[in-house]
């Protein structure tokens, strides 16, 4: 058991974070403006905060400029995580065929590098191979430079779809847990936290605004639910729930969610959100940052507070 | 790396098949053993030592490339099939070549400073056969009786093509810096083919899919073309992208002009397009 450990007088706790592995790609989205990528974006990456009950878990990583993307039009980039390659696949099909496809002007890149990736390729997945079919044989395949692409006439011009993309080997869930002593304090800095990490590339945080309040925790009392509101951290359980981890300052928490293509990804972001959420320290009412897990006897992948929050400014250990 | 250079003696006054000499085969033998490596002609074999003097440098020059290099000095239009089944590695002909060269041609580079004989990249399928001069006929097309003509791969042309261009090709990509003759592009299957100069009479003959991009407007088009197709932007984006790395006038495309579009052969898929770009 190491010494307790705060920064700003926020409390870390000495646990860990409990991630699994997950089956991620990227997708580039062009238009003809940053505007309608942005649609096609937020359309694709909507309804996907958990696997548990949307198929996967998607955001957007980023905005690209046009000179990065392979059609030299402005892009947004998307990350998608899936429990397994085929539920990838059916996901993208899904959701690329009706957010992107139909969305004025876009076009959809494989935005994962098979030759640079740093996380293990998996197998690829198809999107243009299953979504040409929408051309009623009007649609042409096309080479260019090793990449097969499809060309399916629409009522604005073409959609131009990658055939397939690269799927790789990837981190989902990790998380962090922020304890507050009030809703205003906890969202300030949980926000705080969101913004320090979208800042980094290679990660997603897939609930709305990069928050979720609806921590959970496996079963329930309920036959058939998977998944139930984890009591440990509910502020209105504190002295009811026998498994209560709340003390008596803590009056709101707030979680979240991150998963990114390698382990390495998932802990920078996660020691970013430490670092902005303690920034605000236990004056702005952050009392404790704390994180989700089962053990560790389900998850690979875990991520330690107490190492990953190591050389922020403001770290004490008595 | 290696360097293995090959300088013509004497032309043997009769042909030769050269697809032995693949550059990573070269460079694994001793001068000794590729000096009595008899190359076929016909029923006899003539040995490498007999053609060529044989010499070999080891240096540094190509630290950064692993793959072993074969230079042929001399004009060898009586040496078929240079090339052909290259799978890697770097072959440059310091003159002419015979036909066949790059036939079923896998990966690597061959590069030929004079011209090319017929059936140049026939069948290609991989790497990079670039031609300062001109080449025959049916240069990345099919054999006679195969289906498929070149299915990847890139044969860059500097002068003029022969007749039947790409005839049968079904992927990659072909450019033509000066003229082509007749039928090119005929019954392509897909691919992409650059002419810069003028195209020979019945372009684009039995075309279904593929496009033939042509840098000068031609004196007619042909009957089984249909003008129009509008709304390609964002493909035409990535092919100029692509072509920016071949030479003139392709490397000096416009994104954001479109070229006139006419789509065939409605004889056949007509799923074909020829973009001019003039």
């Amino acid at each position: 058991m190491s010494l307790p450990r705060t920064i700003n007088g926020t409390v870390i706790d000495d646990t860990f974070a409990e991630a699994f592995p997950m089956k991620a790609t990227r997708l580039v989205i062009t238009a003809h403006t940053p505007i309608w990528a942005r649609h096609a974006a937020n359309a694709l990456a909507g309804f996907a905060t958990s696997v548990i009950g949307c198929g996967c878990e998607a955001g957007i990583e980023r905005d690209w400029h046009a000179d990065e993307t392979p059609d030299g039009r402005p892009g947004v980039s998307v990350l998608l995580f899936a429990v397994s390659t085929k539920e990838l696949a059916k996901q993208l099909e899904r959701r690329v065929g009706q957010c992107v496809l139909t969305c004025p002007t876009t076009a959809v890149y494989a935005g994962i590098d098979a030759a640079t990736s740093a996380a293990p390729l998996s197998d690829d997945a198809g999107i243009g191979s299953r979504l040409r079919f929408f051309g009623d044989g009007w649609q042409i395949a096309k080479m260019i430079d090793d990449k097969r692409y499809w060309r399916v006439p629409v009522m604005d011009g073409e959609f131009l779809c990658a055939d397939t993309v690269p799927t790789v080997k990837a981190v989902g869930g990790g998380n962090l847990l922020l304890l507050g002593e009030h809703i205003d304090a906890t969202l300030a800095a949980t926000e705080a936290a969101v913004a320090a990490m979208r800042k980094l590339q290679n990660v997603i945080l897939p609930f709305p605004g990069g928050i979720v309040r609806s921590g959970s925790k496996v079963g329930s009392k309920y036959a058939g639910a998977t998944a139930s509101t984890n009591d440990a951290f509910c502020p209105t359980l504190i002295g009811l729930s026998a498994k209560s981890e709340l003390t008596a300052d803590v009056g709101c928490v707030l979680e979240i969610v991150i998963d990114g293509l390698t382990e390495a990804d998932v802990g920078a972001a996660m020691t970013a959100g430490i670092a902005a959420a303690t920034a605000l320290g236990r004056p702005a009412g952050v009392v404790r940052i704390s994180a989700g897990n089962y053990g560790g006897k389900l998850g690979p992948y875990h991520f330690p507070l107490h190492r990953l929050s190591e050389g922020i400014e403001g770290s004490r250990t008595p | 790396m290696s360097t293995t250079t090959l300088r013509v003696k004497t032309p043997p006054g009769f042909e030769i098949d050269g697809s032995p000499l693949a550059p990573d085969a070269l460079a694994a033998m001793p001068l000794a053993t590729l000096e009595r490596f008899g190359l076929p002609a016909g029923g006899e074999t003539v040995a490498i030592g007999d053609l060529f003097d044989v010499s070999r440098s080891e240096t540094g020059s190509n630290a950064g490339d692993p793959a072993p290099t074969l230079v042929i000095e001399g004009q060898c239009e009586w040496l078929l099939r240079i090339g052909a089944g290259m799978k890697r590695g770097t072959l440059r002909v310091l003159g002419t070549a015979g036909d066949y060269a790059g036939a079923q041609m896998r990966g690597g580079t061959l590069a030929i400073e004079g011209d090319a004989g017929h059936f140049a990249a026939c069948e290609m399928r991989g790497g990079r056969l670039s031609i300062a001069g001109n080449c025959g006929d049916f240069a990345a097309a099919a054999r006679a009786g195969e289906m498929e003509g070149m299915t990847g791969g890139t044969l860059a042309i500097g002068g003029n093509a022969g007749e039947r261009l790409a005839d049968r090709m079904r992927r990659g990509l072909v450019t033509v810096g000066g003229n082509a003759g007749a039928f090119a592009a005929s019954r392509l299957v897909a691919g992409t083919i650059c002419v810069a100069g003028q195209v020979g009479d019945h372009y684009g003959y039995g075309m279904r899919r593929g496009t033939l991009v042509l840098a000068h407007a031609p004196a007619a088009l042909p009957a089984t073309f249909v003008a129009g197709g509008r709304g390609f932007d964002v493909f035409w984006a990535l092919l100029v992208k692509s072509l920016s790395r071949e030479a003139a006038p392709f490397s000096r495309l416009a994104p954001d002009k479109l070229p006139r579009r006419y789509a065939g052969d409605l004889a056949v898929d007509g799923r074909g397009e020829i973009l001019i770009v003039a």
